[in-house]
């Protein structure tokens, strides 16, 4: 078991990591997608009963990614608020405490359809927003996987998960990368986030993650 | 005169003695359970009852000077009638209102049901009728206004019409809940139960009342079951056919009668035989109806009253007919498939044969051989009444949060008395005070999880300890949310129209059209149709052209065999064991029973048959329990995990209503491990959750429960995009609660649900009881016996498309025919339609995913 995949895509290193991110060791960047921070208090203060625990778990993980690989710079592929509630002060403080904690840190946020309603996370916080596409060495990072005319597209917006079938009647529904020739799709980064099931089309192919561990998924059909 | 004499008079009918026997009981204030059969007159029985005990016909009209068409002042809401199914609620009205006007009594009759509009709403919210019609669901939706005990302080009397149709449910527990409320208002509240055949009469009825009187109507009415024999059967069965072979004589049946019912077990099997009976007889355009719970209302509508009105030859119909008024004009019903339980059987006999002299009669279509079987197993226990029990479920705490937080809604409540009135109703009577506790918090605070959380709260004291909902919001969202009735996400299917939709035809599941890519062709409301295009939860559709169509598989659940039908089926084979062959059913069996009982052993009500065969794919073990299909799946499970514990071993499992298989890759002997201590009933909780993948099944019923509680949110109709932010799945709850809440009540009663429903384990338990009695009888067999044929087919269907499997299964059957020698029969297989054929979802481009609502997947 494996914690990262090392891969070439359009002509570059990229490592696609066992905790729902990709490092690109060349330019020392973290790349996430689909945070959805906010979401369980946004739920909340709609009526909607969902447990404490999902916002600590993202930062912790993000944590403990960005002490294990060297990092000069995190760009998020889009949706990192959920939504306007997102921008409550429990929420806020949270995010600001953790931002505290890595001030060096150049964060990028490219700007995914949640974003736009939740609006942009207050400037104190120095988290740089754009609108997709940001084009980086051959890689256009987007939200939504829409292909891009010259550039490699890594996007995120669609939470992919892939179903893996085993003997007997079992089946495991795992958040996966699927990579393809001109867009490649991350996993959802956040705790607190549903996955849309895929299938790898002939030119693609599949990485799932769980448990601490990626694996190339096998050929359906095969 | 009493009214009821009155009336029988006027008709010159006689009362039957149960009839009188309950206007005497609600004369004396007496409640009870009413058990007859659909047209015995058990309406008027309690009607009459409430109107002799309540109403005053009017005074002779004076002779007045001048005529007026002032209508009298109208009794105030008295009765309340509650029917399962608001398609009955309109045929009630009608059979109520009847004799109010002959007699001239000063009542009103009204309907309030899912379909009720808001002009009739807004009229009912000023006055209601002196006798009211409505489901579970809208009379708890009408317990939820602020002013709802003024409301219904004065109701007298509440009648349950088709008890039995929700004793069993969380809909029943519903009703429990909303009836312990009236009686707290009226004490005297006058509770009547109308019930078919039970197996368990006297539960139904303490469910309902404390105490009370049970009625027994007229005796059931001659039931003639007989079966549709095919010219020869299969000795290699599998349940893949979907009984079209059957096709010529059908019709050549349904000429015959005047009009038909022909019942299928699911709606794609109702699909595809309505479409194959106009094939054949394309004279009959007009004449033939479908009718199923996913086509709109108004096509439903229609096809009811053709029927009542003696129009139509035949109806392929679903259990989306079991219930309801008497279609007087049909004469036979037919039953394509095993009916899976006596009961009913009997109740879908009941739908012909009204008119005065006629008898019931169903007739059995068998869909392969084995069916036979159960054709003859069911005419013995209809013919000796062993009917199925139902029993009320226990404290399901999802019910209760959502009732809680409805008694908040509607005029508030103080919770020591709510507690003393939920412990009155039947599921609740063992509810602790913790358990209390915990749903009190959960509407508070959402569970203990979330004490610390201010932003959330569904309900709250005030003060004086008064519970109450303080958002408006939140209010509203709960009022559309009640019920217990869980359904997939469906879409709307409606024709394409240039410039906007055209009419709508009704729904399927999501799932399903998924799958499907515009241009492809499905078979829907007896169409062929082609899909135009997905959007806004629509599938827009035009007429097909061509006559490549996949049929939509709904998720029904598949109903396991019950007990009862299980042990008829056990002892026919016990009886052709002893070379009895008593029925023309068994008696065309015989060529595979006698295959089966050359290549192996018949099972029998004394012996346990486990047969172990060797197979190029490996070691097979099939084993014959006959308890049903969820049973075999968690005993199959069980017998897996016991025997991995000795050598690391996994298995391949399949079920079917008959037995189980257990296939092991790597060797085992299993003459050698099958020892009485692998059917122990021991410790079998700790065992059964051990050996499932119990987390899935309970993540699985999970969904159910978070809709029910509140959890999820299925949106406002027509408004998914403004709810957008709070659409979640319950799988990502279920697994958000047992990472960061796994004490959480909710997750128990999951698991709880699973056990006693999924697997049913108490009837697992029984089952492992009776196997210890039974004598092991290991055969060692060369090929697949007729028996285990339908448990190898089972397996591949989980992995293989049908296409290939249906070549792979003529191969394999002609081999075995081949082995089993002469006196094979040989049919044409029917593989004219794929059912949900599982191609894979189309993916084409890359844009953005779709959600549920049409838009992108986020």
């Amino acid at each position: 078991m494996s914690s990262h995949i090392a891969l070439q895509l359009a002509g570059c290193e990229v490592w696609l990591l066992a905790d729902k991110a990709i490092y690109w060791p060349e330019q020392q960047t973290l790349l996430i997608a689909d945070l959805h921070l906010g979401k369980a208090a946004t739920y909340r203060q709609l009526g909607q009963p969902v447990p404490h625990g999902t916002t600590a778990d993202n930062f912790l993980r993000l944590d403990q990614l960005l002490q294990r690989y060297t990092c000069q710079r995190l760009i998020v592929l889009g949706d990192f608020l959920h939504a306007r509630q997102a921008q409550n002060t429990a929420t806020l403080q949270a995010l600001g405490d953790w931002r505290r904690r890595h001030a060096a840190l150049a964060i990028t946020l490219i700007r995914g359809n949640h974003d736009r309603h939740a609006g942009d996370p207050p400037p104190a916080l120095s988290i740089e927003t754009v609108a997709e596409p940001l084009l980086l060495g051959p890689f256009a990072l987007q939200h939504e996987p829409h292909a891009h005319a010259s550039h490699h597209v890594l996007a995120g917006h669609v939470h992919p998960a892939y179903r893996l079938h085993g003997r007997g009647r079992q089946s495991l529904r795992l958040p996966c990368f699927v990579v393809g020739e001109r867009v490649s799709l991350l996993p959802s980064f956040g705790s607190f986030t549903g996955g849309f099931t895929v299938r790898a089309q002939v030119d693609e192919k599949v990485f799932v993650v769980g448990d601490g561990g990626i694996w190339e998924a096998p050929r359906s059909g095969s | 005169m009493s009214l009821a004499s009155a009336w029988f008079a006027l008709r010159s009918w006689k009362p039957f003695a149960f009839q009188k026997e309950v206007w005497q009981a609600v004369k004396n204030g007496e409640s009870g359970l009413l058990h007859a059969t659909t047209g015995a007159g058990k309406t008027y029985a309690v009607w009459f009852a409430a109107l002799n005990r309540f109403a005053k016909p009017l005074p002779a009209a004076k002779p007045s000077t001048r005529p007026t068409t002032r209508k009298p002042a109208m009794a105030p809401l008295t009765v309340l009638w509650i029917t399962p199914m608001r398609a009955l609620a309109a045929d009630t009205a009608r059979a109520l209102q009847a004799p109010l006007d002959e007699l001239q009594i000063a009542w009103s009759v009204g309907m309030r049901t899912g379909d009720t509009s808001s002009a009739e709403r807004a009229r009912q919210s000023r006055k209601l009728p002196s006798a009211l019609i409505t489901t579970p669901e809208s009379l708890t939706l009408l317990l939820t206004g602020a002013n709802a005990r003024a409301t219904f302080a004065g109701v007298r009397m509440l009648v349950v019409d088709e008890w039995h149709e929700l004793l069993g449910n969380k809909r029943g527990v519903q009703l429990q809940l909303a009836l312990a409320r009236l009686r707290q208002w009226n004490p005297q509240l006058i509770v009547w139960g109308l019930s078919a055949t039970l197996g368990n009469q006297p539960h139904a009825m303490d469910v309902l009342m404390p105490v009370g009187r049970l009625v027994q109507g007229k005796l059931p009415k001659d039931l003639l079951v007989d079966t549709l024999l095919p010219p020869g059967i299969e000795r290699f069965p599998w349940a893949g056919h979907l009984g079209l072979r059957m096709l010529g004589q059908v019709v050549a049946e349904l000429e015959t009668s005047s009009t038909t019912l022909v019942f299928t077990n699911t709606r794609s099997q109702a699909e595809i035989w309505y479409q194959a009976l106009l094939e054949a007889r394309p004279d009959w355009a007009g004449l033939l109806a479908l009718h199923h719970g996913s086509l709109s209302r108004e096509v439903r509508d229609w096809v009811e009253l053709a029927l009542k009105q003696g129009a139509l030859k035949a109806v392929v119909c679903t259990s989306s007919l079991d219930l309801g008024v008497d279609f007087l004009p049909v004469e036979r019903v037919l039953q394509i498939g095993s009916p899976k339980g006596v009961a009913r059987l009997m109740q879908r006999a009941g739908r012909s044969g009204h008119a005065p002299g006629r008898p019931s009669r169903v007739t059995l279509v068998p869909t392969h051989s084995l069916e036979l079987l159960e054709a003859a197993a069911a005419q013995t226990a209809v013919a000796e009444r062993r009917i199925e029990a139902r029993e009320s479920p226990e404290k399901p705490l999802d019910v209760l949060v959502q009732h809680l937080v409805s008694m908040a809604l509607g005029g508030g409540f103080q919770a020591e008395a709510l507690l003393a009135e939920v412990r009155s109703a039947w599921a609740y009577r063992h509810l602790t005070d913790e358990e209390w506790q915990w749903a009190l918090a959960f509407i508070r605070h959402g569970g203990h999880s979330l004490t610390a959380y201010p932003d959330y709260r569904r309900a709250e004291p005030d003060a004086e300890g008064l519970w109450q909902v303080p958002d408006a919001r939140l209010a509203r969202r709960h009022r559309m949310s009640i019920g217990t009735i869980v359904s997939d996400a469906s879409l709307s299917v409606k024709w394409w129209a240039k410039g906007g939709s055209g009419g709508s035809l009704g729904s399927v599941e999501e799932g399903f059209i998924a799958r499907l890519r515009p241009g492809d062709g499905f078979l829907f409301a007896g169409r062929l149709l082609e899909l135009v295009r997905v959007e806004n939860m629509t599938a827009y559709v035009r007429r097909a052209t061509s006559k490549k169509a996949a049929v939509p598989r709904w998720n029904g659940g598949r109903m396991p065999l019950s007990s009862e039908l299980a042990d008829a089926v056990v002892d026919k084979l016990g009886e052709a064991a002893k070379g009895v062959y008593a029925s023309p059913e068994m008696r065309l069996l015989q060529p595979l029973l006698a295959v089966q009982a050359s290549w192996s052993a018949l099972p029998t009500a004394h012996t346990l048959l486990a047969e172990v065969h060797k197979s190029r794919e490996g070691w097979h073990l099939f084993l014959y329990p006959f308890a049903g299909r969820s049973v075999h799946l968690g005993l199959a499970s069980l017998l897996a995990w016991r025997l991995g514990q000795g050598q690391p071993l996994s298995f391949s499992i399949a079920v079917n209503d008959y037995g189980l298989e257990l296939l092991c890759a790597s060797p085992i002997d299993y003459t050698q491990v099958l020892t009485p201590a692998l059917f122990n009933s021991d410790n079998l909780l700790h065992d059964v959750l051990a050996s499932l993948n119990a987390g899935e099944l309970a993540r699985r019923r999970f969904r159910e429960i978070a809709r029910i509680a509140g959890l999820v949110f299925s949106g406002y109709p027509g408004a998914a995009k403004s709810a957008r932010q709070l659409q979640a799945s319950s799988a990502l709850f279920f697994d958000v609660f047992q990472q960061y809440d796994p004490s959480n009540l909710l997750l128990t009663q999951a698991q709880q649900e699973v056990l006693r429903q999924e697997l049913d384990v108490q009837r697992l338990q029984h089952t492992l009881e009776r196997l210890q009695g039974r004598t092991l009888d290991i055969r060692l067999v060369k090929r697949a016996t007729p028996l285990a044929f339908p448990l190898l087919v089972e397996r591949f269907r989980e992995s293989l498309s049908s296409e290939k499997l249906a070549d792979r299964i003529k191969r394999m059957v002609q081999d075995l025919e081949h082995a089993a020698g002469p006196g094979g029969y040989q049919a044409d297989t029917d593989a004219r339609f794929a059912i949900d054929d599982e191609r894979p979802a189309p993916r084409k481009g890359r844009t953005p995913r779709q959600g549920k609502d049409g838009r992108p997947r986020t």
